[in-house]
């Protein structure tokens, strides 16, 4: 019965956690500096992520995650229409760790995308992100604040970040 | 009672806490965080062998707290496994409390981290202390670490700390693990290097297990031999510190890139080794070329008595694992052999893998309007050679003596796992995407899950995703794995409809039609939907487990069979 209760108790908290959500978040986070990698092996630190005052995507994902892959292929398809109307640069953060990170370059070349891909092999970056799973997207503004965050992918959710970068070209 | 009582008071916190962050971000202060729920009520089910429980509620849960403030950072999980799901309390991961904390100030010289941290280095062939939260694994370090750069390409790493295995504590047992770790980044210092198309890249580790031993003869810790083979035993001493070092060297010009790591392990007799005194070592490198369109990703791998944990009792799963050796396969997700995944063999290896991506440019006449991705897929593992000593053989054990001797690139005698592999992607139209693989798999049913013969099977697979309207998907997943072995054939059908970016439902099965026991062709179906709210995802499920392995990443853990019903809940905040 305690075990009953206390999971009961654990369902109403998150519950709770998940009504109180602010529809619009208000403290504007910027990214954690964590360093990371490039693909050609030199320390990036992720504070780094910018782009000029325009809007960018950072989206987590890895080699063996096929939702992850099934987003990165559906933004690819409009990305160059993206770049030019508004801008965007997306950042893919692999968090394949030493047993494929070495096949992210061939993979991400292999299926000719325009991203910048970065190596997060110890999870450091998903760690500060409080990532528990990916795919896990988010966007920011000119200013590099998070103003947008969103986990797992349904096809057609590109259309609502595309939505969000257009507008925020928009703002600027 | 007390513990009750602290979960509940913790459980509270974690409300309390929310509001608080929700609001404001205090100067350059900010608190965030994630929280996971994972619960089930368990069904029996007597047919699939899901057992009558005796708690039918169970769940594992966590919370994550991060505080953050320019350079300073400090972070808590409170975990509650107390009744957990069936296979964690299997694999013994269960209790309650708080088994992670950690501060950490970091400025462009320094990163001082105390408390528990995550770390590897290099490949993590000789240290990777990680987390693996569906496998119940957390090789957490509890200690501190120091991180410097004291020029510009230069990297240096220093860590000492106590093993975390589960919820119990290894801290009365004196027994540690310290290591350093330096890393030369030519690009970086070099500049010029970089514009020319170079990187080049040297490093190099060395980590130390200190275990007090007791018993200080390995004649007295073998376990499970008859007292004649005893007797022949040679009482050498346990040798209380065991050192690993390891080299690596990565470089890249262009378009292609190599990488290779070499470690050796001193004198480590444990139990997976039957307390050898051999030295182990593994070797592991990878090759890749790339260019726009194509991807070539070729690696090598040999293991030999490289299983290094920080306690030499312990064999169970990853508990304890000072060291991790990849597997190096490519991971399927496909739910028919999810079963048959690789389980990497850090005692005994060596295999290659190839992989090839390439895709057929888009808006070609072959390529279509959006390109063809096409993927081709070898592995091959085998055990390596090994043949006794002659004082081995000699005494009829290879306890207390040098063991074997194995011959370096010599493929050995037993086939671990073999995968061919085909998959071919395409967006039709605007609206319909398909996706068709093949894979040959070989699988060594008896070193890799511990019972007789070989698994050979055909997988076919195909993945159908159709745009029904804007916002609302349907696909259609099949697989048919064709079998003479092991359980035999199967097949498996999911369907899954989405409204984006919020709803998720779906319903599968997975029929083992072709199971040799007529009585055990069952049916595994599964009902679920989830809703996804930004960073806050809800699941229900609804059915049956196959009794499997899971797998991820060449590590693995038994899945009990179960029947019932299931809540998830992730957010991050």
């Amino acid at each position: 019965m305690k075990k009953l209760i206390l999971i009961a108790a654990a369902l109403v908290i998150s519950a709770t956690l998940w009504a109180q959500e602010p529809v619009m978040e208000k403290n504007l986070a910027k990214l954690p500096a964590v360093t990371i990698q490039t693909l050609d092996g030199q320390s990036f630190n992720t504070q780094d992520i910018q782009n000029d005052g325009k809007p960018i995507i950072v989206s987590l994902w890895a080699t063996w995650c096929r939702p992850c892959i099934a987003e990165l292929i559906a933004i690819a398809d409009e990305y160059e229409d993206w770049v030019e109307e508004t801008g965007v640069k997306l950042y893919a953060v692999s968090i394949d760790d030493a047993k494929t990170s070495a096949r992210v370059a061939p993979f991400v070349n292999g299926k000719g995308w325009e991203y910048t891909v970065l190596l997060d092999v110890n999870s450091d970056f998903k760690r500060a992100m409080n990532v528990n799973d990916v795919p896990f997207m988010c966007i920011l503004n000119g200013k590099g604040e998070i103003v947008w965050q969103h986990t797992s992918y349904a096809p057609g959710s590109e259309d609502e970040v595309y939505e969000i970068i257009k507008q925020l070209s928009k703002e600027q | 009672m007390k513990r009750l009582l602290q979960s509940v008071l913790l459980l509270i916190l974690i409300v309390a806490v929310r509001p608080v962050q929700a609001q404001h971000q205090l100067g350059n202060s900010r608190i965030s965080g994630d929280f996971g729920f994972n619960g089930m009520y368990y069904i029996p089910d007597s047919l699939i062998g899901a057992d009558e429980v005796d708690s039918k509620v169970r769940a594992n849960a966590f919370l994550n707290l991060l505080y953050s403030n320019g350079g300073f950072s400090a972070g808590v999980r409170y975990e509650y496994y107390q009744f957990p799901l069936i296979d964690f309390e299997k694999i013994n991961y269960q209790g309650q409390g708080v088994r992670y904390f950690f501060a950490d100030y970091k400025n462009d010289f320094i990163q001082v981290t105390g408390g528990n941290f995550y770390e590897q280095f290099g490949n993590g062939l000789a240290l990777r202390a990680y987390e693996d939260r569906q496998l119940g694994i957390d090789n957490s370090l509890l200690g501190a670490r120091v991180k410097l750069t004291p020029y510009k390409g230069i990297y240096i790493t220093g860590v000492w700390g106590i093993e975390r295995l589960n919820f119990e504590s290894y801290i009365g047992r004196k027994d540690y693990v310290r290591g350093i770790d330096g890393e030369l980044n030519f690009g970086e210092m070099f500049p010029k290097l970089t514009e020319k198309g170079f990187q080049l890249n040297v490093g190099g580790s060395f980590v130390s297990k200190f275990e007090r031993s007791t018993d200080d003869y390995s004649v007295f810790l073998h376990p499970g031999t008859d007292s004649a083979a005893i007797a022949n035993i040679p009482a050498k001493k346990i040798p209380q510190n065991t050192p690993v070092w390891a080299t690596r060297l990565s470089f890249g010009y262009k378009g292609f890139r190599l990488d290779g790591e070499f470690a050796q392990k001193m004198q480590d007799p444990n139990i997976s080794n039957d307390f050898i005194y051999r030295k182990g070592n593994a070797l592991f490198l990878s090759a890749t070329y790339s260019m726009k369109g194509l991807g070539v990703a070729a690696s090598f791998i040999r293991a030999d008595n490289m299983d290094f944990r920080s306690q030499r009792m312990m064999n169970l799963n990853s508990n304890l694992s000072i060291n991790n050796i990849p597997a190096i396969n490519r991971q399927y997700s496909y739910q028919l052999i999810s079963n048959y995944s690789y389980a990497s063999q850090p005692n005994s290896q060596i295999g290659v893998q190839l992989q090839v991506n390439y895709q057929i440019p888009k808006k070609s006449k072959i390529g279509g309007k959006y390109g063809t991705d096409l993927t081709f897929n070898f592995s091959r593992f085998h055990n390596i050679e090994n043949a006794w000593t002659p004082e081995a053989l000699n005494n009829g054990i290879m306890t207390g003596t040098e063991g074997y001797t194995s011959g370096f690139f010599k493929f050995g005698p037993d086939l671990l796992y073999q995968d061919i592999g085909f998959e071919f992607h395409r967006r039709l139209t605007k609206k319909w995407e398909l996706t068709l693989a093949y894979n040959y798999l070989i699988y060594n049913l008896e070193i890799l899950q511990g019972h007789m013969g070989t698994m050979h099977g055909h997988l076919v697979a195909a993945d159908l995703l159709w745009k029904v309207a804007p916002k609302h998907a349907l696909r259609l997943e099949l697989q048919h794995l064709y079998s003479k072995d092991d359980e035999g054939s199967s097949v498996y059908g999911l369907l899954e409809y989405s409204i984006s970016p919020h709803w998720f439902f779906s319903v599968g099965d997975n029929w083992n039609y072709g199971n040799p026991d007529k009585g055990h062709r069952l049916h595994y179906y599964n009902i679920a939907a989830a809703y996804v709210w930004r960073t806050t995802r809800i699941a229900l499920n609804f059915g049956k487990t196959k009794e499997g392995i899971l797998c991820i990443g060449g590590v693995c853990r038994a899945v009990p069979a179960s029947y019932g019903m299931g809540l998830s809940i992730t957010t991050s905040f």
